[in-house]
């Protein structure tokens, strides 16, 4: 768990009553996390923000709609900024090249317990593991798409996948 | 695909990496079993766990500034003036219109009620003149009763002229109690500002006795006025005469009739 978990489950109670504050308070918590997944998918920081906004709005909007039981805030944070963020990945794929990787502040430590879990456990997979899952998790690549890209065979790529999600559930356990 | 298949398919599943005709197997497979949901669930939550492995980027301030602007409900005082302006002015036109309705329905009232008080008074008024009629008219036939019943009552008969061929009237008459009554049939109502005049002649000018209006049937039981002179008479008549009643005959004669 989080240090911030027991906070952002106040903030959240209040953001369903439909205090403003709160959503002020939940952005200054979480904004860095949601902002430097969106950098790391669009590689471009006005998309970026653009995504943060609609993660936050969505938030706002819909603060009742977070379960407890189902996961983190942050867990929940992430899952909606990486899906707003693909489909921003995948609409762009459609009209022009990728840009340019820029420097995404990336020099910003990870600040909890568990992010620093996670990229231990990240860090801990094979290469090959890593690559395939960074590029069906950062991407948005499906199975075909990455064994195209690294010039595997599809069942190769799928074993990969599969062997790093399942290893790393092993080593991270249910988050509560 | 079996539910071992279905398993191995979960953590794929998760990330969205599944696709063609494998992700549509999967989807239709996942709803007939629990313990993949289960299993999907748990590895979906591992994948938005992974987010937390990114490096934090601080978006910019504006970007705080446009995101609670955005999201700011409507200032409360703004928000609530304008509608309770806008009640209260709804609530007078209300009420304005309810006053000018219930005037002008008071207004209808007054006037309706005018008006039935007009129909009524006119409806007294016909009715009363019907009772006078009725009453005279009872009084004629109680008196033209009283007086066939006398041995020296005389009675004549009237023909109708030219002027009301089909009229049909006598007169029956006491000389010495001074009391005579008309009874005439078809006679047409006189005409509007005229009536019926009747008159004894003896030897010398008609005299008036009496002026009469027949009912829509052309009937009429009249009472002559009490005190006239019926001595020497030989001769009753009626004539169309004004309303008021002439001194001496004007108009055209409707009815005769010789004493013998």
């Amino acid at each position: 768990m989080t240090s911030a978990s027991p906070q952002a489950a106040s903030l959240i109670r209040r953001l369903t009553r439909g205090d403003h504050k709160a959503l002020g308070e939940f952005y200054d918590l979480y904004a860095g996390l949601v902002n430097g997944l969106a950098v790391r998918i669009l590689r471009d920081r006005a998309e970026a923000e653009d995504t943060v906004q609609e993660v936050f709005v969505q938030v706002w909007q819909q603060a009742a709609r977070f379960d407890p039981s189902r996961g983190t805030p942050e867990a929940w944070l992430c899952t909606m900024a990486r899906t707003r963020a693909l489909d921003r990945l995948r609409k762009r794929s459609s009209r022009r090249e990728e840009p340019e990787l820029e420097n995404a502040g990336s020099t910003e430590p990870p600040r909890a317990e568990e992010a620093l879990a996670v990229r231990k456990a990240l860090e801990s997979l094979p290469a090959d593991q890593r690559k395939a899952l960074e590029l069906a998790y950062y991407e948005g690549l499906t199975q075909s798409e990455i064994a195209e890209r690294l010039s595997e065979p599809l069942g190769t790529v799928k074993t990969r996948i599969r062997t790093a999600m399942i290893r790393l559930r092993g080593v991270l356990g249910p988050s509560s | 695909m079996n539910e071992e298949r279905l398993l191995e398919l979960v953590p794929l599943a998760a990330l969205g990496a599944l696709d063609g005709e494998e992700r549509a197997a999967f989807e239709a497979a996942l709803a007939s079993s629990p313990a993949a949901q289960r299993e999907l669930q748990a590895y979906q939550e591992l994948v938005g766990r992974l987010g937390l492995a990114t490096a934090p980027s601080q978006p910019s301030a504006a970007l705080r500034e446009r995101l609670l602007r955005e999201t700011r409900p409507a200032a409360p005082r703004r928000d609530w003036l304008a509608p309770a302006l806008a009640a209260g002015l709804v609530a007078a036109l209300a009420g304005l219109l309810f006053f000018r309705s219930e005037r002008d329905a008071a207004r209808r009232e007054a006037a309706a009620l005018e008006a039935a008080a007009q129909e009524a008074r006119e409806t007294a008024q016909k009715a009363h003149a019907e009772a006078v009629a009725l009453r005279e008219s009872l009084a004629g036939e109680l008196a033209f009763r009283e007086l066939v019943s006398y041995p020296e009552t005389r009675v004549v008969s009237l023909a109708g002229l030219a002027a009301a061929p089909s009229a049909r009237a006598r007169v029956v008459w006491h000389a010495g109690r001074g009391e005579a009554v008309l009874v005439a049939f078809g006679l047409a109502p006189a005409p509007a500002g005229k009536a019926y005049e009747l008159w004894i002649i003896a030897k010398a000018a008609p005299v008036p006795a009496g002026v009469f209006q027949v009912d829509a049937q052309g009937r009429v039981v009249f009472r002559l006025p009490a005190g006239l002179e019926f001595a020497g008479v030989r001769t009753f008549a009626v004539t169309v005469e004004p309303e008021g009643g002439t001194p001496a005959p004007t108009g055209p004669m409707v009815l005769a009739g010789a004493v013998s």
